[in-house]
């Protein structure tokens, strides 16, 4: 068995998809290619690293062709994988697109959970999907002096690109911002517009901090509903912290 | 007492969401509606809940009352016209306001518009009308709109409120006439089941009109649904799955909710209920409904009239597996779908990987845990490749032990739920 080559990725979909671009060029054969990603790597003897400059059409590519050949959901899987914060996911990605690409059978890859990297991308991204799931629910607005709409999240993984979508369609007419603490990353939506990832910028807190006249009655008002709305004999703290865990209420109005 | 002209925004909604909270149904699902890439609003069909109230009960719609004044003097609730209570009315107004405002927070999915019966049907059903009219018109709300029919209006005007709703229900309220007699003089099956049935055509008839033209408009897209009360009267557990069954069946409702009864009135027509709400009652019976619902179940599998009630004990589906114990186990690696559906610790979601993974080759008992088969539960009644995980005997009284001593996960705590039956201690260790 040769030396085994290790391709460093960039923490992003476009890099682990370039990853994945040059592992397969390479023509080193699957067994002894590696993909791993570039920050805090634990460094291997006897291998071989090669670091992966992360590119915009190579990438294209590769999900391209993933969506050809394994069709919308298994992409759509495997791209909610490398928004994961886990640290092996590039690898895993490589093994499960390695698979469903190869073999007589190609296409709902996804479905193939005895495969374990297969079982492992598919649970990043069910852990992923699920966290976007929760900012739809958990994700509250604050009204701004300048009319646009802010919101901060503390995500554990990069939700970002999940709820883009979500958000603009149901808010076309509105100017909104969200922050996201952990990742330093904006999502911007200008009314009537595509939304946008705007990276390594703070947001002005002065003025984030300035809500509109009628925000606070608003907030008062929520804040009332959720009170009054809950029934006295079947109080339940218990299942209430169990469908809204304590890490989505930071920022919550009706928790503050 | 009229008080209502000094009242600021805040005690409305303070008096009339206080009222509304009885009322189950807080979903939002059941359509798919993108933005317009205009206005404001668009549906998921999976529903979202936007936030969980201290009891536990998740909050995705703006619940509220249009107003508190009754004509009825229904004895379970705490709105009849014989309560001293403070009352209050919404303006069409002031439901718009709260709704977008609330909405264009992210604070919830839409709006459930309840009313108490002001001067007459009619008139009431009217004001739901108007106020839906402004949401949807003026400020072209496209996000969920749950609104009750009241029992009693005219077909025609539930018809327009329809073309502007997503959802509708009319609440059955009790199981049965006999009970809705005793405790809900001025209702009567006839004026329940009317409206529900009316709806239903008129779904039917939408159905026909979008087959021909694409761009109709849509008749209560998200279907109907309705609830019963549990614990007020004296029916049965199989009676009342025999009820919801019926309305599924004949009415095609989309769900049939249950609400544990609570105590708001003194009467001496109601039961007096020391230990709380029938929480656990509540549970088994929407056990039961997932079920009928998504498992294939029918109500006469689960119980009969022999055996009216479910067990406290054991979920509705450990319990038919025990008394089918002929049936098991079962070979996971062939059997068909719907029975893996009814093996204890095995979902909808679990059936359907299994059926598709192993179209790839071998299962292991270590694969079928991550796909999410509960094996405390499911180990009794399947094989794997033709074995068993571990060397059990297929009998009743073992296996019952076995899964009484897995603790099953209530959405309460059934410890303080005993504790509080004082006088139906049933001594059973969890």
């Amino acid at each position: 068995m040769g030396e085994k080559t290790i391709f460093l990725c960039e923490d992003s979909t476009d890099g682990i998809f370039t990853g994945v671009y040059d592992a397969w060029a390479s023509r080193l054969g699957h067994g002894n290619v590696k993909l791993a990603l570039k920050e805090d790597m634990n460094y291997e003897l006897f291998a071989r690293y090669l670091e992966v400059e992360p590119d915009g059409e190579k990438a294209g590519k590769v999900a391209d062709s993933l969506r050809r050949k394994l069709g919308d959901e298994d992409y759509y899987h495997i791209y909610c994988a490398a928004l994961s914060r886990s640290r092996e996911k590039a690898d895993y990605i490589y093994r499960t697109v390695a698979a469903g690409l190869s073999g007589g059978r190609q296409g709902a890859i996804m479905q193939n959970l005895q495969n374990p990297a297969v079982c492992r991308v598919f649970e990043l991204s069910r852990t992923t999907g699920n966290e976007a799931h929760r900012y739809f629910q958990f994700l509250r607005f604050r009204e701004l002096e300048s009319g646009v709409l802010f919101s901060e999240i503390r995500p554990e993984n990069h939700i970002l690109p999940l709820i883009g979508e979500h958000f603009s369609d149901r808010f076309p007419c509105e100017h909104f911002l969200i922050y996201d603490r952990t990742h330093r990353m904006f999502l911007a939506h200008e009314a009537y517009k595509q939304w946008v990832l705007v990276v390594g910028e703070e947001p002005d807190w002065e003025k984030a901090g300035k809500v509109s006249e009628k925000e606070r009655e608003i907030e008062q008002l929520w804040k009332g509903f959720c009170r009054s709305i809950a029934i006295e004999e079947r109080k339940n703290l218990n299942l209430q912290r169990q469908f809204l865990p304590m890490k989505f209420r930071e920022f919550m109005t009706e928790m503050r | 007492m009229k008080i209502q002209e000094a009242m600021s925004i805040y005690e409305k909604l303070d008096i009339l969401s206080d009222a509304a909270k009885y009322d189950v149904a807080c979903t939002s699902s059941g359509i798919d509606r993108k933005g317009d890439g205009k206005h404001m609003g668009n549906t998921v069909a999976k529903g979202i809940c936007h936030s969980f109230s201290a009891d536990g009960r998740c909050i995705s719609l703006l619940k509220i009352l249009f107003t508190n004044e009754c004509v009825f003097d229904c004895k379970y609730c705490i709105n009849r016209c014989s309560n001293d209570v403070p009352r209050a009315s919404f303006t069409p107004e002031e439901v718009c306001t709260l709704t977008m405002e609330f909405y264009r927070r992210n604070y919830i999915e839409g709006l459930f518009l309840s009313s108490g019966i002001l001067h007459n049907p009619v008139y009431t059903m009217e004001l739901l009308y108007q106020t839906l009219y402004k949401l949807r018109n003026e400020c072209q709300f496209q996000g969920y709109i749950h609104v009750k029919a009241i029992p009693g209006a005219p077909q025609e005007l539930i018809d327009r409120t329809g073309l502007l709703a997503d959802r509708m229900s009319i609440n059955l309220e009790l199981p049965t006439s006999e009970s809705l007699k005793k405790l809900a003089p001025h209702k009567s099956r006839r004026t329940i089941l009317t409206p529900m049935r009316q709806i239903q055509n008129r779904m039917e008839q939408n159905r026909q009109e979008l087959m021909v033209y694409r761009q109709a408009p849509r008749f209560v897209p998200a279907g109907q649904s309705t609830q019963m009360i549990i614990g007020a009267t004296p029916e049965n557990d199989f009676e009342i799955v025999s009820v919801a069954e019926s309305l599924y069946q004949k009415f095609q409702l989309k769900r049939v909710f249950y609400s544990a009864f609570v105590q708001v009135n003194e009467d001496s027509e109601l039961p007096a209920l020391p230990g709380g709400p029938p929480l656990l009652r509540e549970h088994r019976l929407y056990q039961a409904d997932w079920l009928m619902r998504f498992y294939g179940f029918q109500a006469s599998e689960l119980l009969s009239a022999k055996r009216p009630n479910f067990n406290v004990f054991l979920d509705p589906k450990c319990d038919w597996a025990l008394s089918h114990l002929e049936q098991f186990p079962v070979e996971v690696t062939r059997a068909p779908y719907q029975t893996l559906l009814r093996v204890p610790g095995i979902g909808v979601k679990s059936a359907q990987r299994i059926v598709k993974a192993r179209r790839y080759g071998a299962l292991s008992f270590g694969d079928l845990k991550k796909m999410g088969v509960v094996l405390k539960r499911a180990l009794y009644f399947i094989t794997c490749g033709g074995r068993m995980m571990y060397p059990v005997k297929i009998e009743e009284d073992y296996i019952m032990r076995n899964l009484l001593s897995v603790k099953e996960r209530l959405p309460f705590d059934l410890e303080h739920y005993h504790q509080l039956n004082l006088f139906d201690d049933c001594g059973v260790a969890r």
